[in-house]
């Protein structure tokens, strides 16, 4: 299995480290030709105006609509999030837009009110994840089909998934905690296996 | 050209290991900002003396 994370901007080193921790094998992504193999993508934490622009003038942005549709899997932390939701408040950037989430960016304040929390996360067991949020958005609204998978004691949503769709405003490829990424592996994983049983059901026809 | 330089240094940052992007954003640039040689500028006009 190969996981690919964006490495236009921000965090991806810290990102590859952890798979590549749980045993994956992970690669470093910054043209659209290198999403082709991969069964997985991580968009990592950043500045989300340069992340968005970037992926735009390199056109990742008419690559990857088209195949997280199809289904292909995206984790987004932070910056991920904020590229991944529908709705960042009607600012002017580029967006994936492929997420029914509504962002608030930079919603706990500016770089001094960055803070650590214990989140207790579900699907990843029963220990709450200690979540570091560097000027993080909170997700202030979700679509139906949206799963929360952790909220702050403020009330705010701070990780949810929708179906192949991953999200965290906060930054696990900056702890060892490496039980969010075993998450993401494990829905990569059994992508993986739901196409290849698909493709081996088409064969017999 | 000031705004298609920094340009090309995000692009070349970004892709700093791939020889043909870079050869691609380093087109075209016109000259570099020039350096001003210390002894060539005015004595009022060195940053130390400057101001009050």
């Amino acid at each position: 299995m190969k996981i690919g994370v964006l490495a236009l901007q921000g965090s991806f080193a810290e990102h590859v480290a952890t798979l590549r921790r749980l045993g994956v094998e992970a690669v470093e992504v910054r043209l659209p030709s290198q999403l082709e193999d991969l069964d997985g993508l991580i968009i990592p934490g950043g500045e989300s105006t340069t992340i968005g622009k970037l992926l735009d003038s390199y056109g990742f942005l008419e690559q990857l609509r088209p195949r997280i549709s199809a289904g292909f899997p995206v984790y987004g932390t932070c910056a991920g999030l904020i590229l991944l939701a529908r709705d960042v408040g009607g600012l002017d950037q580029p967006l994936l837009a492929t997420m029914d989430l509504v962002v608030d960016r930079n919603a706990y304040g500016r770089q001094i009110d960055s803070f650590e929390a214990d989140v207790p996360i579900a699907g990843i067991g029963s220990e709450p994840f200690h979540a570091i949020f560097i000027r993080a958005p909170k997700i202030k609204a979700v679509g139906p089909d949206v799963e929360v998978l952790g909220t702050h004691s403020d009330g705010g949503i701070v990780a949810a998934r929708q179906g192949n769709l991953l999200v965290s405003a906060f930054h696990p490829e900056l702890t060892d905690d490496s039980r969010f990424h075993q998450y993401f592996v494990d829905l990569c994983a059994a992508n993986r296996e739901a196409r290849a049983r698909r493709a081996s059901v088409g064969s017999h026809e | 050209d000031p705004a298609r330089r920094a340009k090309a240094i995000v692009k070349a940052v970004t892709h700093f290991n791939d020889p043909a992007i870079l050869a691609e954003v380093s087109k075209g640039l016109g000259e570099p900002m020039r350096g001003l040689e210390i002894g060539a500028i005015k004595k009022e006009e060195l940053l130390a003396g400057r101001g009050w």
